[in-house]
């Protein structure tokens, strides 16, 4: 019995790529536009989605397992099983702010604030657990012009580096979590291809 | 108009199929003794929130009478029947073996195989605590599986006693002992790790090998090479028992343990076990032992049981095509006004349609075809609606029983 996979395009994409290569399969370079790939050794089929979208596919078991930062994994609150910490793909979700505002120098953040984010769940658990008011903003790119525009006085996102911030003259207020690659499987799945899985994931794991 | 979110409705042929269902399940019940039982589809909250805590009880729906008393939907029915047991039954001859199939309410997110109103059916098998009871349980839901359409499901079984045993061995504290086996039934094996990890204590690197650990009778030997302690004794025992007795009748690769299986439900004591065909992301059986939950309703006794989904198991059939073949339920016969005829056609156990209008021949040939029915009966004469041929009605009321056909 072969494995789908479910691999995020993006950049989670070369890592995983390399991974998978170490765990001897191959996921094919330069397909078009082709988002179906076979393994040519017949070890696995791969399913090249969305980042967002590979907990869905996971959980209804249209893929057995797959590759996704752990920061989707909170944002999606989809039931898969959590098999390993890939250790790549290393970033952060932070509360950020203008520089200006002083937020990073310990002035308290005001009551209803305007945070605008793409990850909407994590930011809500964020300021609910400090018991402050916000309005959250979902937004799906650009984050991080928000503040600049007038549209929020908060952003919630991943920095890897930190540079798109500094761009736009925010500054780190606080971080929520880092985030890490996730190898994720399907429950039954993981059972119904025991054997199948559970080499994967030693082959994933032993390369660091 | 719109249906509630998580709720559908049936048309007549995808009935009939559920219910044909249900007959091959409620024949397997009978053939193990087990006898139907029902409650009322509503329950006072107060009994749910006995049988399943906290957590649970908050998917149900809830409402209050007019007293203020809150109420809410069965969310499933082992509660129900241990309220009866308890209440009821309580002097009967035990063991009591009793069945169910009926319609639970939950309150989830909608999905495929997660509905929010759906049918469960299954067994309880009250008063008895040995692991012949427990073995008697999991063959019986092997054959329902059978029965089903699905000889290739398999079943995972895990004792929960074997993991509290284990937690306790390694020093865990017990809202420790919560947390882990939240995370070990979802088998997150990243924040195990991390628990492990931050504890510190020696013997908890044990906890992640048991989310990984499945198989056959070689991994309770793993399992004590790690916890070589009397406390998992009782539960690996029964265990061993399970095995071989599904070896016994050659149907032991259709069981593994998988010490990760830890069922939400609070009340599980000992054996716990869920079934699942590979294609499916979802289970469709589950269930186990819960020797405290009677206690909770003031009669302490053993009990061991399961559960099905019904819609879960059509759709595993869908996938397959193997839909379940109900009863013939179409008409045979249309009859012009004609009681008398209709009567004594319907008498024999023909299906009868009689025409409302008094019409012709040809306008009831052409409502036949419309309808699909072979035989029109009009002035005396049936005829055959394929073929034209025309035969005197007391010819076929004639004929034996049950042949409407001929």
């Amino acid at each position: 019995m072969s494995l789908t996979i479910a691999v995020p395009k993006g950049t989670l994409l070369e890592e995983s790529r390399r991974r998978l290569a170490n765990a001897g399969l191959s996921l094919p370079h330069d397909v078009g536009r082709k988002l179906i790939l076979d393994d040519p050794g017949g070890g696995a089929r791969f399913l090249l989605l969305r980042p967002s979208d590979v907990p869905t596919y996971v959980e209804f078991g249209a893929a057995d397992c797959g590759i996704v930062g752990a920061d989707v994994l909170w944002e999606t609150e989809r039931s898969v099983s959590e098999l390993a910490d890939l250790n790549f793909g290393y970033c952060r979700l932070v509360v950020a702010g203008p520089r200006s505002a002083g937020f990073h120098q310990g002035r308290p953040l005001p009551t209803f604030c305007r945070v605008a984010s793409k990850f909407v769940r994590s930011a809500e658990g964020y300021f609910a657990e400090r018991d402050l008011p916000v309005q959250i903003i979902p937004l799906h790119g650009s984050v991080e012009i928000s503040p600049v525009v007038g549209l929020a006085d908060l952003i919630v996102d991943l920095v890897a580096t930190g540079r798109t911030l500094a761009e736009h003259d925010l500054v780190i207020v606080d971080e929520i979590a880092p985030s890490t690659a996730r190898f994720v499987v399907n429950p039954v799945r993981f059972r119904a291809k025991y054997e199948e899985v559970t080499a994967l994931l030693e082959r994933l794991q032993c390369d660091a | 108009m719109r249906l509630p979110a998580g709720t559908r409705d049936w048309l007549p042929e995808e009935l009939a199929a559920k219910r044909a269902l249900e007959a091959s399940l409620r024949e397997v019940f009978t053939r193990f003794g087990y006898r139907e039982a029902a409650t009322p589809g509503f329950e006072r909250f107060d009994v749910i929130e006995a049988g399943l805590g906290e957590a649970l009880g908050e998917e149900s729906f809830r409402f209050t009478d007019r007293r203020g008393t809150t109420m809410a939907l069965r969310p499933e029915m082992t509660t129900p029947i241990a309220r009866l047991v308890s209440t009821r039954l309580r002097g009967a001859p035990m063991p009591l073996r009793l069945c169910y199939v009926a319609p639970v309410y939950r309150y989830e997110e909608p999905q495929e195989g997660r509905m929010r109103e759906f049918t469960q059916a299954g067994v309880e098998l009250i008063g008895n605590g040995s692991v012949e009871a427990d073995v008697e349980i999991m063959l019986s839901a092997l054959e329902a599986l059978d029965a089903a359409g699905l000889p290739d499901a398999r079943i995972d079984v895990n004792h929960v006693a074997i993991v509290d045993a284990v937690l306790r061995e390694v020093g865990l504290e017990p809202r420790e002992v919560r947390i882990v086996k939240g995370l070990l039934g979802r088998r997150n094996l990243v924040a195990l790790r991390a628990f492990c990890a931050a504890h510190g204590a020696p013997g908890v690197q044990v906890i992640p090998e048991l989310a990984l650990m499945r198989g056959g009778e070689e991994v309770l030997e793993r399992l004590l090479q790690y916890v070589p302690h009397p406390r998992v004794d009782g539960g690996i025992a029964r265990l061993r028992a399970i095995l071989a007795r599904a070896a016994s009748l050659s149907m032991e690769h259709r069981i593994a343990i998988d010490f990760a299986l830890l069922r939400d439900f609070e009340y599980y004591t000992g054996l716990v076990f869920e079934a699942y065909v590979p294609e499916l992301g979802f289970s469709l059986l589950g269930g186990g032992r819960y020797d405290g939950l009677l206690e909770n309703f003031g009669f302490e006794t053993p009990a061991v049981g399961w559960t099905v989904g019904v819609e879960r198991l059509l759709i595993a059939l869908e996938r397959r095509g193997g839909i379940p073949e109900a009863p013939d339920g179409s008409v045979q016969f249309l009859v012009a006004c004609d009681d008398r005829t209709a009567r004594a056609l319907r008498e024999r156990g023909a299906r009868v349609l009689r025409a409302l209008d008094d019409c012709g021949e040809q306008a009831l040939l052409a409502e036949a075809r419309l309808r699909g029915i072979p035989h029109v009966v009009v002035a005396g004469l049936c005829i055959g609606v394929a073929d034209g041929t025309r035969r005197p009605i007391e010819e076929v009321l004639g004929a034996p029983a049950g042949d409407g056909r001929s």
